[in-house]
């Protein structure tokens, strides 16, 4: 059967790669050298599909060889074969109806089908592709009527196709294997022209075939380039998918008398046909055989296809993750917060890592803090630095293969010991998070009205309609979103509205703790100052305790009471505003406050160095290879927690402690040592 | 911002103009297929059986004297107007091959593609959410093996097995002779036609008919559906308002059915329809094998009889049916998600 079998989004997901400028065969080596160094699933699929594949193709090449007798021998030394014997020493697989060998009717199927099959292949290749090339290059009227032929032809029932025209062809030239390829190829031009077509069109918008044509570069040559980097994956996807269903088709077609004539080549749809009557007077071998290496052939065939694909499409790419657990001697290190009166939140020590093929990313790595009642804690630092999974750290909304440790006491209870069942039921009506990106949070299917039942109904299931009704309406009012947009559709709001839903969705169950990740950052300053008016507001009405995850200072200053600064994984420094904005103590901090000074950008300025890796963070002060004032101590010890002032912790040698340096601690690190360590 | 139902309609009309382009395309495609035949139709079906005299009336009759543009004109005009002419070999109006042949293409399609759904949909599920288990591994490996096994051969083993060795269900045909014999035709599809003259034992012979070409050619089509459900649900349980969803407590099985489910169902009721041309093609060698009157099995009949008149009628008709279902298709696409009608 035919009609592609690719995955919907496989278009879409070849990988969008420009080809290296050397030889076509080495980039066609570096094209396809993921394949050896895939693993798993993939890997396991392609190579026992291509060893199945490699099979047929011997069989195919050497059928006159391997096969005992001729397809359609019926005698040999002048003694007649019987007709159909069951499989014996004679005839492994059994005789026909005619005394032909089963055995070498199969081999000789194989090479049947793999003829008309690379015939076909050839075929579409060469018309689909120069095809496809033209439509997307040229564009205009042209394009859309080959798209409009193409598209018809590749709705229609491909059976019927390559019946009609092998049917006329046959009557004409006569049946065999060129006629079948001819009527097969027509069905598969459509997939090569669609794949070539849509690279070509998009490789046309990339900014730097735009940039290319500008400067004077020949876009011929950079899309030739592009083009040839994305269909070298995406034509062998194509073609060994398309190969398996030929082969399919090819014995539907014989199997219906139509196409290959039976006296010039053995065909295993034929045999499967004439099968059908022998099974019903008991000698199912003549039909079994053949029948079975169609599944074969076709599966392996299949394999490769899918093999490639889950390999290269970015899509269906799956890391490779290492388990691990949180080594011991990491565990007992304690870090210190500072201490509030009404904490609705007690974090200790909590340790996110992710697991991934590099090993464990220590994304927040031993970090304490706490948050009051009504009061709202700012956690800032640049991007990357763990604020994102510090925050779902706390809701337990992690991914499989990722480690928590320490401990986040929320209601007398501790989250990180909590069953999944009991953290289900705590997110939401207890701990509510927001997130940055508000465009795509919205389930795109589902009414406004509908998320709100939902999350109300999850929590509270004896809720009336009229008290869901009530209570969403109140809490959309409280963001300002009027009550005849209640049964709108996500689509019909904009970023902005979208965000004060997400907020409200989250108000309506009413937690005592939100987690508010960068709110903002997604939207334009005046709905910035919209939604953080809302927020402001938020804390007075509820008692609610509210982490405000932002990279922006100015947020920082306007809205929060306190704030934690963060850098790779690490708490750094925490304490009131007003005190660290006048008084930051920590080098990382005074770099960022000295980059906020511009009012006018509102955004983290550029610090010297990159940050660093969080699989293997530098040793000491993670800060120490980008620190200015950076010491032999910061190097060797992880700094602890000093209180520098009431309230105000910072993690830094310079603040001591002083019985914890060595005597010659204070030595400043060499500045080659820091180029080194940067590089690392 | 336009109330949805408004807007439904309003998407309805556009759909429906932009079918007649893709109409146009394959009435040409199906016409030009059908000259391309060398030598004349009517020579071809009849010669030898007629005098020349006979055939020249008879090519008149046809139209087959004219020139193509005149021929393609007349074709168009046939269809339009629904008289598709009658066979050449046996005098059947296409009509009635289309309503009766038709009807008995129809049922078997309908009852496959239940089939397919009730095993690919679950099937496919599972695999996407416990993704790489042993059942997801095994659920892939069954709907690559399942899409490879020819339709026919499929069959040919379901007869063995459950007609002749356990002898539990008929292997041929829609019906016993004796059922089909008792039915007044209503719609021609013989169960809807039992259960209109209220005709109930009939029904479990018609079942008992049905139960092997729709579940060979169901199972076939289940591997694409499971394969479709499975890729498709693992994407959309990386969106973003899965998380969001999962933030706000809800419980896994909501997640999954209502949201990540819902949302997968868009490109694959969309893939599912691109199978239409699977599910026919599947359909004309499930007819083929299991004696089935439907329309598939007249195309072969016609086509060895070099029926010209017959083969083209009958694959105007499938073009048709691919027009229609990809119209039903986006329809539906259309309910489920608000914004394709934007
Ligand atoms: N799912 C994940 N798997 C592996 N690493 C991750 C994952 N999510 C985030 N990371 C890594 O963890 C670190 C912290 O990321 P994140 O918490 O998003 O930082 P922020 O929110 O401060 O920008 C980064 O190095 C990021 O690459
Ligand atoms: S500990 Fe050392 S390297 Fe780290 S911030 Fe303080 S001075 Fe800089
Ligand atoms: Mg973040």
């Amino acid at each position: 059967m035919a009609t592609t079998l690719l995955p919907d989004e496989f278009e879409s997901g070849v990988a969008s790669r420009t080809g290296s400028g050397e030889g076509r065969l080495r980039g066609l080596h570096r094209a396809f050298a993921p394949l050896i160094a895939v693993r798993g699933l993939p890997r396991w699929l392609f190579w026992t599909g291509a060893t199945i594949t490699l099979f047929f193709v011997v069989l195919a090449v050497f059928a006159p060889e391997i096969a005992p007798y001729g397809f359609n021998q019926y005698i040999a030394h002048g003694i007649r074969f019987p007709q159909q014997a069951s499989p014996s020493g004679a005839h492994w697989l059994g005789t026909t109806v005619v005394s032909e060998d089963v055995y070498s009717r199969v081999i000789f199927g194989a090479r049947t089908s793999i003829e008309v099959v690379v015939l076909a292949l050839m075929f579409s290749v060469v018309i689909g592709v120069p095809l496809g090339l033209v439509s997307g290059y040229f564009g205009g009227w042209l394009d859309r009527l080959l798209v409009l032929i193409n598209d018809s032809i590749f709705a229609f029932p491909y059976l019927l196709l390559a019946i009609v025209i092998a049917f006329l062809l046959s009557t004409s030239v006569g049946g065999g294997v060129l006629t079948a390829a001819i009527a097969i190829t027509v069905v598969y031009i459509p997939q090569y022209f669609r794949v070539v077509r849509n690279t070509v069109l998009s490789v046309r918008e990339e900014p730097y075939v735009e940039a290319g044509r500008a400067l004077g570069a020949k876009p011929r040559t950079v899309i030739r380039r592009y083009v040839f980097a994305n269909v070298v994956h995406s034509v062998p996807v194509v073609a060994s998918l398309n190969a398996a269903d030929a082969i399919l088709t090819l014995a539907g077609l014989s199997f219906l008398g139509i196409g290959m004539d039976p006296s010039v080549a053995a065909e295993w749809g034929y045999d499967i046909s004439r099968g059908v009557s022998d099974a019903q007077a008991g000698f199912w071998w003549t039909g079994l055989f053949p029948g079975l290496a169609v599944i074969l052939l076709v599966t392996g065939l299949t394999l490769v296809g899918e093999g490639i694909n889950d390999t290269f499409n970015p899509l269906l790419r799956r890391p490779n993750h290492r388990r691990f657990a949180m080594p011991k001697d990491v565990r007992e290190v304690t870090t210190v917060a500072v201490e509030t009166e009404h904490a609705v939140v007690r974090v200790r020590d909590l340790r996110v890592w992710y697991a991934t093929d590099r090993g464990p990313v220590r994304a927040v790595d031993g970090v304490s803090f706490e948050i009051q009642e009504r009061e709202t804690l700012g956690l800032v630092g640049e991007s990357g630095s763990g604020k994102s999974t510090l925050g779902r750290g706390i809701m337990g909304l992690l991914p499989v293969g990722a480690i928590r440790d320490g401990s986040v006491d929320f209601e007398g209870r501790d989250l990180v010991k909590a069953t999944p069942q009991e953290m289900r039921r705590l997110r939401g009506p207890s701990i509510g998070l927001v997130f940055q990106e508000p465009m795509t949070r919205l389930d795109p299917l589902m009414r406004i009205s509908d998320h709100f039942a939902e999350a109300l109904h999850t929590h509270e299931p004896d809720i009336s309609d009229a008290e869901i009704r009530r209570r969403s309406l109140e809490a959309l009012g409280g963001v300002r979103i009027p009550p005849t947009r209640f049964r709108n559709y996500p689509y019909e709001f904009s970023g902005g509205m979208r965000q004060r839903i997400m907020i409200a969705l989250a108000l309506v169950l009413k937690p005592r703790f939100v987690i508010a990740d960068e709110p903002t950052t997604a939207l334009d300053v005046l709905v910035e100052a919209q939604i953080l008016s809302i927020i402001a507001d938020l804390k007075n009405n509820f008692d609610t305790a509210l982490l405000l995850i932002t990279h922006n200072l100015g947020i920082v200053a306007e809205s929060c009471d306190r704030v934690a600064v963060m850098y790779a994984g690490r708490i750094v420094e925490q304490g009131a505003v007003v005190d660290i904005f006048s008084r930051p103590e920590h080098p990382y901090t005074q770099e960022l406050m000295r980059s906020t000074i511009s009012l006018s950008t509102r955004k983290l300025h550029y610090i010297p160095g990159a940050p660093p890796d969080l699989v293997a963070p530098p040793s000491g002060c993670r800060f120490h290879p980008r620190c200015p004032y950076a010491m032999e101590v910061c190097r060797a010890k992880e700094p602890v927690g000093v209180e520098v002032r009431p309230s105000h912790l910072a993690e830094c040698w310079l603040h001591g402690p002083e019985n914890e340096i060595p005597p010659d601690g204070r030595r400043p690190l060499e500045r080659e040592e820091i180029g080194i360590a940067d590089e690392a | 911002m336009s109330s949805s139902k408004g807007s439904l309609r309003g998407y309805i009309i556009t759909r429906l103009i932009l079918v007649i382009p893709m109409v146009f395309i394959l009435l040409t495609l199906v016409f030009l297929l059908m000259r391309v035949a060398p030598g004349n139709p009517i020579l071809a079906a009849l010669g030898g059986h007629l005098s020349p005299a006979q055939l020249a009336v008879r090519e008149r009759i046809g139209g087959y004297d004219k020139s193509l543009i005149v021929q393609y004109g007349e074709y168009l005009k046939q269809v339009v107007t629904g008289h598709l002419g009658t066979t050449l070999t046996d005098h059947r109006p296409l009509t009635q091959v289309i309503a009766q042949n038709g009807a008995a293409t129809l049922e078997l399609t309908v009852a496959a593609m239940f089939v397919a759904l009730i095993v690919g949909v679950p099937l496919g599920m599972l695999a996407g959410r416990r993704r790489d288990s042993w059942l997801d591994t095994g659920a892939r490996v069954f709907g690559i093996v399942i899409y490879a096994a020819p339709v026919f051969f499929l069959g040919l083993l379901a007869q063995l097995l459950f007609g002749h060795i356990l002898n539990w269900l008929p292997t041929s045909s829609e019906s016993g002779v004796l059922v089909q014999a008792n039915l007044t035709p209503h719609t021609n599809i013989l169960i809807i036609d039992a259960m209109i003259d209220g005709q109930w034992g009939d029904i479990p012979d018609l079942l008992a008919h049905l139960v092997l070409p729709a579940a060979t050619l169901g199972l076939v089509i289940s591997g694409v559906i499971l394969r479709l459900v499975r890729v498709n649900v693992i994407q959309t349980m990386k969106g973003d308002y899965i998380e969001a969803a999962r933030a706000r407590g809800l419980k896994e099985r909501s997640v999954v059915v209502r949201h990540a489910f819902r949302n997968a169902l868009v490109p694959i009721v969309t893939v599912t329809g691109l199978q239409a041309a699977l599910l026919l093609s599947g359909a004309v060698l499930t007819e083929e094998t299991f004696n089935w009157p439907g329309i598939g099995s007249e195309l072969i009949f016609y086509l060895e009889a070099r029926d010209y008149i017959a083969v083209q009628g009958i694959i105007t008709v499938f073009a048709l049916a691919v027009v229609a279902i990809s119209l039903l298709i986006d329809l539906i696409n259309a309910w489920i998600d608000p914004r394709v009608r934007y």
